[in-house]
């Protein structure tokens, strides 16, 4: 804005009022003015930081990336560190097994301990670490009227699982019951579930416990 | 193009071009009054709501029973509206009204359009209003910080976009030519903040993506919502106000333009942190723990800037509200960034993932940083909108002490109680309800901690209120520090 | 660095770069996995919940559980969540395909849930846990949510969902009143439904816990 100070016609009206100068001039006269930069040079001491840490995490990536892979959630992992070679390893027949029991929890409850004066326990239950040809037919189709269980009568009926599960579904559940609670008898093969179903294929009742015992 | 009539045009020609900078930035302040003022108010009811759900919450954690039986104040939903009251009502209102400020008076232009600005508040606040009564009546949508329910966010978007018009109008008439290192920051985070919003409604809102992948999206948001949004216009206010009150420059551009491109790329990377051990990917997690650790990197830098514009000047802190505030944050910022770094090194992460220790990590970068830091600016700029002092430097003295006092007890009490918690959590001979029951001394600390920080919020909203109703003064006005200056011949420190 | 187009570009590829990274990656990566086809058991894993379990998970997320309970298992080795019997393995990304919601939380002010269903099958200790956590866990500092229960004159026969609460304690907060029960509403029971379906218990090829080769010779 240069001009001659001495020219009326630039002497228009101020925009403001003199209090309104006057207040404005104090707060703004005492402040400093507007934040400028400096240019002094970073310190030598940053960039030794820096590599360091640039080092450190190329490093940290490369290592605990898992290959980039997706399906790798264990950091320690690296492609070709699976003793299985990554393939996909059956299942454990008790985990499997357990969670077929769940189709069991009603009548014999999760302890195995069954309910007293309705449903036979399976802990400890002289049935369940017997002959598996018995049990894999109670199984596929069900039990009915009396039966003794650790020196205790039971009376109820149990239905026939033999339509909704299938071979190695059955195999997995009396595998988890023959070891679980304290219970100790062998495995129960898929295959053998399978030579029992051909064999009792034509039945549709229930077994009784005088039938089951004349079974080897 | 004529401008109209001006203070700074009116004055005479022959004054030197300081007086007329100085003109020119009062004239700045002015055309800023009014949708600062509204941002800043609405900021300080919010922080004031945000204040009494806090207390609510955290006593609810160490005496359960407490306003037990009312529904729309159980825990999950008492805490989730003190975190989007303090989140998207304090901190963003508050964000915003300073970082208009800032960049008006950065760009040297007058602000245009402040009826745009004021508009945006209104929508962003009835935004706000609705999804947190949303929340109390069970519509939360349970995404950490994204919690606000669908039919209330429209209205941010509508303030949102009102604001990334006016912010381009602004810069594009700008007068400054160098655009100083606060302007890269504010631009960065005026930019990011929206593409972090939109993509966090519609990958996990509108268009849920599957399973864990919402996990990422979820943590990638919020992260950056704290690093891309909150620090830059944190980092933007110190590097204003520190050189501002000292009438010194900021120490090296060099380290300015590194701190700012390394925050940049790292920071962004860094929110996978909060998955570590998750069903997540271990490559991207052991990405964001890289990011994390390379955080050290702007943080250490950011540091030696200020403290190396600092030295020498330190007794300015005896004085200045706004330096104090500002330098505590500032340090605040240096510590929880490098304890975040730490936290994120999987054997640490291991004690302190899921503990309280994160939660006390959170407050130290939320207010011990950002709040603090916004707290010094706001000292700063209603004086220059509203051409009056503070009314009571005792009120400023409360505040400050209260607050500095009652954030630091609280981030060491809770850290303390949550390191104590992870590692008996890792233990597994320790029963669980034990572990429990060992937090609750710490808990309790915190409600204390709480009603002191509340003390200093109290102070702080009576002297707004005082200083908006108190007439105007005749004559020359004296700056309200924390004890009397020096008396000096050149401009006092302010 | 005054030239606003270069700042802008710098700070568009900025956040590119990690949403590239983060977001589009991983969602390319993983964002289609499904639920794994077992040959032996002819199912889906993980299996879908019931309609019940899903409108429980509305009352989940509505009340906030998740501020409080995390719902992932870390691996064996790190942190001690599979010896407090959170689950038996390591938490993967296909647990979650079915949720519609993922709730990973990031707070463990309470335990683990994401196989409460298996730990705790009983829905009845649910029902007496959320309307008091004293009565199953005294000293826990869970809130309590009896506004998910209805205390009623009992209409005919008591019902069978009625609580069995202890003795002392019902005459302690005056729920003995002859002839009234206290009822779980349906957002109660359609929580604990969803409680109860909390359980990963399929082990997918890719969750097989970490066993390092052994170093010459056969494994």
């Amino acid at each position: 804005m240069k001009a001659d100070p001495s020219d009326p016609s630039l002497l228009e009206p101020a925009g403001a009022s003199d209090e309104q100068i006057q207040k404005v001039h104090a707060i703004l006269l005492r402040e400093k003015p507007e934040p400028t930069e400096g240019y002094s040079p970073l310190p030598l001491m940053l960039l030794g930081l820096m590599s360091a840490l640039i080092l450190f995490s190329a490093i940290y990536l490369g290592r605990f990336s898992g290959g980039f892979d997706p399906l790798v959630y264990d950091e320690r992992i690296l492609p070709g560190m699976l003793e299985s070679g990554g393939a996909p390893v059956a299942q454990d027949p008790k985990i499997v097994g357990k969670r077929v029991f769940a189709n069991c929890i009603a009548c014999h409850q999760t302890t195995g301990l069954g309910l007293p004066g309705a449903y036979p326990p399976l802990a400890g239950s002289e049935w369940a670490q017997g002959p598996e040809d018995r049990i894999i037919r109670i199984v596929l189709n069900g039990l009915s009227g009396p039966i003794m269980v650790k020196s205790t009568s039971f009376n109820n009926s149990m239905p026939a699982f033999g339509p909704q599960l299938r071979d190695e579904q059955i195999a997995d559940v009396l595998t988890y019951v023959r070891s679980e609670w304290g219970n100790n008898a062998p495995v129960v093969s898929p295959d053998k579930v399978k030579e029992i179903r051909a064999a009792v294929a034509a039945r549709t009742s229930p077994w009784s416990t005088e039938e089951l015992l004349k079974v080897p | 193009m004529p401008d109209a009539p001006s203070l700074a045009s009116s004055l005479n020609p022959a004054t030197p071009t300081d007086a007329v900078a100085r003109a020119e930035l009062s004239e700045i302040d002015a055309s800023a009054k009014w949708p600062v003022i509204v941002f800043l108010l609405s900021g300080l009811a919010w922080l004031l709501v945000g204040t009494v759900f806090a207390l609510i919450s955290s006593i609810k954690l160490h005496t359960p029973e407490f306003l037990g039986d009312y529904e729309w104040l159980t825990f999950g939903r008492a805490r989730t509206a003190h975190l989007n009251s303090v989140v998207y009502g304090w901190s963003t209102n508050v964000a915003f009204a300073v970082a208009f400020w800032l960049m008006a008076r950065l760009s040297r232009a007058r602000l245009r359009h402040g009826g745009l600005l004021i508009v945006a508040a209104c929508f962003w606040n009835l935004g706000v209003t609705i999804g947190v009564i949303g929340i109390l009546a069970g519509d939360s949508t349970s995404i950490e910080w994204l919690e606000i329910p669908p039919y209330a966010t429209p209205l941010l978007f509508v303030a949102y976009a009102l604001v990334g018009v006016w912010a381009v109008i602004t810069f594009r008439f700008r007068k400054s030519e160098h655009i100083y290192v606060s302007q890269w920051y504010l631009l960065a985070a005026l930019f990011w903040f929206p593409w972090l919003y939109s993509v966090a409604q519609i990958m996990l809102i509108f268009e849920p993506a599957r399973g864990t992948v919402q996990a990422l999206v979820n943590w990638w948001f919020a992260h950056n919502v704290l690093g891309l949004w909150f620090t830059p216009i944190g980092l933007a206010a110190a590097y204003y106000f520190i050189p501002k009150v000292l009438g010194k420059p900021i120490h090296s551009y060099y380290l300015s333009v590194l701190g700012f491109w390394s925050l940049a790329i790292f920071y962004n990377w860094a929110g996978v942190h909060h998955l570590i051990g998750g069903p997540v990917p271990a490559w991207v997690i052991s990405a964001g723990i890289a990011a994390s650790l390379m955080m050290v990197i702007p943080v250490v830098v950011t540091a030696i800037n200020h403290h190396l514009t600092m030295v020498g000047s330190f007794s300015a802190l005896r004085y200045s509200p706004t330096l104090r505030f500002v330098v505590f944050g500032a340090m605040n910022y240096t510590l929880v960034s490098l304890i975040g770094s730490t936290m994120a090194i999987r054997g640490v992460n291991e004690t302190t993932h899921f503990t309280h220790f994160t939660v006390a990590h959170a407050h130290q970068g939320m207010y011990a940083f950002f709040t603090m830091v916004m707290f010094g600016s706001v000292y700063y700029i209603l004086p220059r909108l509203l051409l009056k002092e503070w009314p009571s430097a005792t009120l400023i003295r409360t505040h400050f002490w209260a607050t500095a006092i009652g954030i630091t007890l609280y981030w060491v009490g809770l850290s303390i109680g949550g390191w104590i918690q992870g590692t008996e959590m890792n233990n597994g001979g320790i029963a669980f309800i034990d572990v429990v029951q060992h937090t609750i001394p710490y808990l309790f600390m915190r409600s204390v901690s709480g009603i002191v920080i509340t003390i200093g919020h109290v102070a702080f909203a009576v002297n707004v209120v005082w200083m908006l109703c108190a007439r105007r003064p005749a004559g020359a006005t004296v700056p309200t520090l924390f004890h009397p200056g020096p008396v000096l011949s050149t401009p006092t420190i302010r | 660095m005054n030239r606003g187009p270069l700042i802008f570009l710098g700070i568009f590829f900025a956040l590119a770069f990690s949403w590239t990274g983060v977001v589009l990656t991983n969602q390319i990566q993983y964002g289609s996995l499904t639920p794994f086809y077992d040959q032996g058991e002819g199912k889906t894993f993980p299996e879908q919940r019931s309609g019940l379990a899903e409108r429980g998970r509305l009352v989940y997320q509505d009340l906030g559980c998740l501020y409080c309970h995390s719902q992932q298992v870390r691996r064996p080795g790190f942190g001690a969540d599979t010896e407090r019997g959170w689950g038996e393995r390591q938490s993967v990304a296909r647990d979650y395909v079915n949720d519609k919601r993922v709730y990973l939380g990031t707070m463990r002010t309470g335990p683990d849930l994401r196989n409460i269903g298996a730990r705790q099958p009983s829905p009845d200790w649910h029902f007496l846990h959320l309307f008091d956590p004293q009565l199953t866990s005294p000293g826990s500092i869970m809130a309590p949510f009896g506004f998910l229960y209805e205390y009623r004159r009992i209409v005919g026969e008591r019902s069978p969902k009625a609580l069995k609460l202890p003795g002392d304690y019902a005459k302690r907060r005056s729920l003995d009143t002859p002839g009234y029960e206290l009822v779980p509403t349906a957002r109660a029971e359609a929580l604990v439904a969803y409680l109860l379906s909390l359980k990963d218990t399929y082990e997918f090829p890719e969750a097989k816990p970490y066993v390092p080769k052994k170093s010459g010779g056969a494994k």
